[in-house]
């Protein structure tokens, strides 16, 4: 379906999170106009190229309990409530027109929830992340009988913006059917599942090309084995993947673990380590047997990902149950042959023995024995690799989702919100 | 059957289901509260027959009366978390259902501790706009309006995603929710006292005086004498029925408080009341200001009333328009749909635009000047609460709800 570029207003606390590549997608392609509303932002070079070109960068600031480094989690709402007041604030005052649509990230923080106070009419869409349960999923399945009270009681009470959002904007987007599965019965109906889109320009393998990762050249004969999150945490198994790495560092003398992701811990759920340098901790229990072996990147550039995953021979993904991370479907753009701990997110993207390898969680053994029989012979395991980067290409590339998403932003306008 | 019933409040809507619940079938019925209100007062038997236990609330907590909006849900999380440690504290409690108000009371960590259903009293919902708080255009916007309703309903919404069924107690209050929870909200009312609210010709007393029999009462009554439940729009009518008729007395009832909205954010040091009063050169010696006052009392008020008007804006109706229908009052109700689910205008009472006050007046003075020809509305609100929302109605049909519910597996 054909229409006028809309004009965009894109709400999220920090950017580019994940609407910026959204956001600068509609811009470069679709000639959007786009005005994003951000309290911060990431360095520069982490900016998507339409900034200044069709992307306009407005900050907004946040005053009260938001200001705090730390607040207790009974104020959580009220933190989220300073932003979205902070972010109306800014819009009342430089007043932007035309705005067709929102689009709207709470990320666990207020956002677009007074936008209407300010646009009244104005269709809202609001991307939804993850709907906490008190005793299931990320780390509350393994939370032992000394978790404080306090812990569950958050865990109830964590969700509350999300269901102001839900009652206050015209659509829910998420990006998993897992993740729509996880909210109330009530909401489940109203969501668009749509992923946000893999840039498969840039996660694209070619076969027989030097690898290179950050500069250094590898060896053809070594065997790469990548982990890649935004922080190196438990949420997403990085302790599970230390011991299976050194399980096979020992093995095997061509491995080389290449690890990509910051070493602070940065998701408040896991409550524990959170802030802490977590491998730093992991290091202390079970240290590395060939530490000249691991190289840690850090938390790099997407660039500096794309040539982690096209040179891997073996992506390990041994998350426990939470939204998939942007690195699996990247990894499986680049044709990495993928072994996955086995759950529920993950099975909606990964088929055993189609498109990737899957183990159960728990099961380091059976891990072991599957890693070294591809790292023995990875161009066997190859078809895994083309096909779940034919599944990416055809379903969840950018141009496919984002083209999707375009024509339910260009239907709410019709509509009229 | 033992029931935990919660609020902040006791007993207000809970207190007499539950002491009838008790009289009638047995069940034993504990709450968990924080205070004592005025709203209704509790009765010496509710005391003596029902376990009260309080939530532990820290001074400092209670030591902040006007907190800011933005703080609503937090300071619900700590009236949950002090009713968690309340509850923990008694182990040997076991209901077989918990019942709370959705939003009010502590019920959101519950499932922690008790191995029943969850119910909730799904009291009301806040609208964004053209109901409850920001109905009242006629009076100047408070700073608040456009966010407060927008967040809100944060604490309702959380706790009634984790309860195992819900009910209202009108089916406008139900249609006040998002439509998606309509199939888990029922509609239950839960009584009138029709022995106490009666069609009784009584004298009534006031300031040591009896009213006597050829004067005019017009009777208003609220929990507070705010814009919410118009009373400033019902003095506007009664300035208008003063310029007509000498026989009439004002009588009106209720605190001099604002419960709901922010009237004092517009008059200043002033209550609504006396904001009200300061506005419109009213003839004083022709009301009586009759404050809070108990039910025996109001039962006396108006068995004694001409004319009941009611000007609520669209919101939870008040206990006291069905006990002036139980009453068999005349009642001039505001045409907004919560009135409109309990008067039929012309069969059980009159309807007049909330705004309108010219035809307000005027209809008022069309019954003052001849109330015998009104009688058979009241007659007929009467028998309209009897058969609909009586105690003898409404208890039983709560009892078959709250058996059925608490057969549901717990969430």
């Amino acid at each position: 379906m054909s229409q006028d570029p809309l004009h965009l207003l894109c709400i999220e606390p920090h950017f580019p999170g994940r609407l910026g590549a959204v956001a600068d997608w509609l811009v470069r392609r679709r000639g959007y106009r786009c005005r994003f509303y951000c309290n911060g932002a990431e360095a520069q070079e982490h900016w998507p190229p339409s900034v200044g070109n069709g992307l306009d960068l407005i900050f907004f600031n946040v005053g009260g309990v938001a200001r705090e480094q730390t607040v207790p989690w009974t104020r959580q709402l009220e933190r989220g409530l300073c932003y979205a007041y902070g972010c109306w604030e800014v819009l009342e005052a430089r007043r932007p027109r035309p705005v067709d649509v929102v689009l709207a990230r709470s990320a666990g923080l207020g956002s677009s929830l007074f936008a209407s106070v300010h646009l009244p009419g104005v269709p809202v869409v609001n991307f939804f992340d993850y709907f906490i349960h008190p005793h299931a999923n990320d780390l509350a399945d393994e939370a032992g009988l000394d978790t404080p009270p306090a812990y569950f009681q958050w865990r109830r009470a964590s969700n509350a913006m999300d269901l102001l959002d839900l009652e206050n904007i015209a659509l829910a987007w998420t990006p998993t059917e897992w993740q729509r599965r996880l909210f109330p019965a009530e909401y489940r109906d109203g969501f668009v599942v749509l992923y946000d889109g893999v840039n498969t320009r840039r996660f694209e393998r070619r076969p027989g090309s030097p690898r290179t990762v950050a500069g250094r050249a590898i060896p053809a004969e070594t065997r790469i084995v990548s982990f890649v999150a935004r922080s190196l945490d438990r949420l997403r198994g990085f302790e599970r993947f230390v011991d299976l790495a050194n399980r096979l560092l020992s093995a095997r003398a061509d491995v080389l673990c290449i690890v990509v992701g910051d070493p602070i811990v940065q998701r408040g759920l896991d409550v524990q380590f959170y802030r802490q340098d977590y491998p730093a901790h992991i290091q202390g229990q079970t240290p590395w047997v060939d530490p000249g072996r691991v190289w840690f990147l850090g938390a790099v550039q997407q660039e500096v990902v794309a040539e982690v995953l096209v040179a891997s021979d073996l992506h390990v993904y041994p998350s426990r149950p939470y939204p998939i991370s942007r690195s699996l479907l990247e990894a499986m753009s680049a044709g990495c042959t993928v072994l996955a701990w086995d759950t529920d997110p993950v099975r909606e993207f990964l088929v055993q023995d189609q498109t990737g390898l899957l183990v159960k969680p728990n099961n380091l053994d059976a891990a072991e024995q599957q890693a070294l029989a591809v790292l023995t012979d990875p161009v066997a395991y190859y078809p895994l690799g083309q096909a779940a980067a034919a599944r990416v290409r055809e379903q969840y590339a950018q141009d496919i989702t984002l083209s999707a998403l375009a024509t339910h932003l260009g239907r709410l306008v019709e509509r009229g919100g | 059957m033992h029931i935990l019933f919660t609020h902040r409040a006791f007993p207000a809507q809970f207190g007499q289901v539950a002491l009838e619940l008790s009289k009638r079938y047995g069940w034993r019925c504990s709450f968990l509260i924080d205070h004592i209100s005025r709203c209704p007062e509790p009765t010496e038997e509710m005391v003596s027959r029902l376990n009260l236990y309080q939530i532990p609330l820290s001074a400092a907590f209670r030591a902040q009366k006007s907190p800011p909006w933005a703080q609503s849900f937090g300071r619900y999380l700590e009236v949950c978390q002090a009713g968690w440690e309340a509850l923990r504290a008694l182990p040997d409690l076991s209901p077989d259902l918990v019942v709370g108000h959705a939003g009010l009371a502590p019920t959101l960590f519950l499932p922690e501790l008790v191995d029943c259903p969850i119910v909730n009293y799904c009291e009301y919902y806040f609208a964004p706009h053209r109901r409850d708080l920001t109905y009242r255009i006629d009076l100047p916007p408070a700073e608040p309006a456009p966010f407060f309703p927008r967040c809100i309903n944060a604490a309702t919404l959380a706790s009634l995603v984790a309860c195992d069924a819900g009910y209202a107690p009108m089916h406008w209050q139900r249609r006040a929710f998002p439509q998606r929870f309509w199939p888990k909200i029922e509609v239950h009312f839960d009584g009138i006292d029709t022995t106490l609210y009666r069609p009784q010709r009584t004298s009534l007393v006031v300031n040591g005086q009896t009213i006597p029999e050829e004067i005019r009462v017009v009777t208003f009554v609220a929990r507070g004498l705010e814009s919410m439940r118009g009373f400033d729009l019902f003095m506007r009518v009664a300035k208008r029925i003063c310029r007509e008729r000498s026989d009439v007395l004002f009588v009106i009832a209720g605190d001099e408080e604002t419960y709901y909205g922010w009237d004092q954010l517009h008059t200043g040091q002033l209550s609504f009341k006396q904001w009200v009063l300061s506005q419109g050169d009213y003839d004083v010696s022709r009301f009586v200001f009759l404050g809070h006052i108990e039910p025996a009392r109001l039962a006396q008020v108006l068995g004694r009333s001409d004319l009941h008007i009611y000007l609520s804006v669209p919101f939870v109706v008040s206990w006291s328009l069905l006990n002036a229908l139980a009453s068999g009052c005349v009642v001039l109700g505001s045409q907004v749909d919560p009135v409109r689910e309990v008067v039929e205008p012309g069969r059980t009472g009159l309807m007049e635009p909330l705004y309108d006050i010219d035809r307000l007046a005027e209809t008022s003075l069309g019954v003052l000047a001849n109330p015998g020809q009104y009688r058979p509305l009241g007659q007929a609100a009467r028998k309209w609460v009897e058969e609909k929302y009586s105690l003898d109605v409404c208890i039983p049909e709560l009892k078959d709800y709250f058996e059925r519910v608490g057969q549901l597996p717990p969430s």
